[in-house]
């Protein structure tokens, strides 16, 4: 099988930051493959994912996405680009523009320089972005504004403009936390079940562990920028998800205060 | 807000001082004010009934005062795209949108009619100094609202964009500038009302318009002409206002 994501001894520090964001991080995804990475907020899952998909330079180790490594100095040439997909906790869509608009936004990346300016999208371009919002169940709401729209039909469109972009590999940022419960075990599925349908491979974070376990095949927990295990979802146990969420102990000076 | 303590009365003390020397210093008549109301009365009644014979003026005038205002308008976006850019803090350092924005500040802070009266000194009398000084005068507010506009964009769709394979120019056109658009379509009409409103008196300071007539009728004691202009003013005005709230509806 081959590898879709190859992460060796990586570790990175956001400019100006005391502590390292990701310290020696080591794993890997196969092509396929469905994984989650689990942990609480700031235990670095966020910068991962945008270091994975080109957005972040400045960091030491090795790393390759769908087998070209990436430069740790400069963004990936924009021709490798569409091929990582990338969903986004606060959906990152165009509010005032219409729905088929955002989802073509998805295809820029695969139209020449020229078309993707002048704006004038192919059949084909137009067939894809419409399967893409069939697939994500909201083909009905093409000519509407993004800023209509509920939270769960706003991650749909930001899905839909994800596949247009035709992905062998999809990153999901938090893709459900901003949902109800009903509609984020909805959009997951719809996620997941669209990558595994298109051969892609998915890598979403999440700070559910029931959410990881329902919809990953693998679990990677993460805490204060390091790997504390990866496991197969069958041998997920609580020990294990309870130790990632645990409380940080008070320093002993803190508590003396108060006894003064 | 509310005064309490030593500093509040020092403060109250202050405004109360302020009040007064005002009126010893300007030797505020009362016998004058209560003389002043049959003088009114009658500037009123020569004003009375408007003549309808200036209409011919009254279109030249505010056709002038039109062009003015469009033409001082489109000088401000065009002075005021560069300079917005210059004064954002999303697309440049700080050692230039500082001073930018100050040069933005110091531009707003003089008065239109001064301008206009230093523009007709430089170039002589008519619309071209009129324009001039709209254009001048608009920039300062223009300039910083198209600043705003900039650095009020969300940047998460521009990152999805740039995720997704777009180049620059790419997201500038559908992360950008769909997010830019209404916001600068809004400013602009915003100050094009206003160009509209202070350029009816440019004409007073001989910079072209409408004014020229009212204070032409004014000092030529034609009180019933220079009141048919004021109506055509006062219509004009309300008018503008009525369009302009209409047009910014429809960007939102």
């Amino acid at each position: 099988m081959s590898t879709a994501v190859e992460v060796d001894d990586l570790s990175f520090a956001h400019t100006g930051a005391d502590l390292p964001a990701l310290e020696r991080v080591s794993f890997r995804v196969s092509a396929g493959e469905s994984v989650a990475l689990l942990g609480p907020s700031g235990a670095g899952k966020t910068t991962l994912l945008a270091l994975l998909d080109g957005r972040l330079q400045g960091w030491s180790g090795r790393v390759s996405v769908l087998g070209a490594p990436l430069d740790p100095d400069r963004p990936p040439p924009s021709a490798r680009r569409p091929d990582t997909g990338f969903v986004f906790q606060e959906f990152a869509l165009v509010e005032r523009s219409s729905v088929l608009r955002n989802v073509l936004n998805g295809r820029l990346g695969r139209m020449s320089p020229l078309r993707a300016l002048l704006g004038s999208p192919t059949k084909h371009d137009l067939e894809i972005a419409r399967t893409a919002l069939a697939d994500c169940g909201i083909a009905d709401l093409a000519e509407r504004r993004v800023d209509s729209l509920s939270g769960g039909q706003r991650q749909r469109v930001a899905i839909a403009r994800c596949l247009a972009q035709e992905p062998r590999l999809i990153l999901a940022d938090e893709p459900v936390s901003n949902l109800d419960p009903t509609r984020a075990g909805e959009v997951l599925a719809l996620l997941t079940g669209a990558a595994q349908a298109r051969g892609a491979t998915a890598l979403f974070s999440s700070h559910q562990p029931d959410l990881a376990r329902r919809f990953a095949q693998r679990i990677i927990g993460m805490r204060d920028g390091r790997i504390a295990f990866d496991v197969p979802t069958s041998e997920l146990n609580d020990d294990a998800t309870a130790e990632l969420y645990r409380e940080v102990e008070p320093l002993p000076g803190l508590s003396l205060r108060a006894v003064s | 807000m509310q005064f309490r303590g030593f500093g509040g009365f020092v403060t109250s003390a202050l405004i109360a001082g302020a009040i007064l020397w005002s009126f010893v210093t300007t030797d505020v008549e009362l016998s004058r004010l209560m003389s002043a109301g049959p003088r009114i009365a009658d500037f009123l009644g020569r004003m009375f009934p408007p003549d309808p014979t200036v209409m011919a003026e009254i279109k030249k005038g505010s056709a002038e005062t039109l062009r003015i205002a469009i033409l001082g308008t489109l000088g401000a976006v065009i002075l005021s795209v560069p300079l917005g850019i210059l004064a954002s803090e999303t697309m440049v350092s700080p050692a230039v949108f500082r001073p930018i924005r100050t040069l933005l500040a110091f531009i707003r802070a003089i008065p239109l009619i001064l301008v206009a009266m230093l523009m007709v000194g430089a170039v002589g009398l008519g619309p071209l100094p009129g324009i001039i000084a709209v254009a001048f005068h608009a920039t300062g507010m223009l300039a910083k609202f198209y600043a705003e506009a900039i650095d009020g964009v969300s940047r998460a769709p521009i990152a999805a964009l740039e995720s997704a394979g777009a180049g620059p120019l790419v997201r500038l056109r559908y992360a950008i500038w769909p997010q830019m658009a209404p916001v600068v379509a809004r400013d602009t009409i915003f100050r094009f009302e206003l160009n509209l409103r202070e350029s009816l008196i440019l004409g007073i300071v001989g910079a072209g318009g409408i004014g020229f007539y009212i204070q032409t009728y004014v000092r030529s004691f034609q009180y019933d002409k220079a009141a048919s202009v004021t109506i055509a003013v006062v219509v004009m005005v309300i008018a503008i206002e009525a369009i302009n709230v209409a047009l910014r509806r429809r960007f939102t």
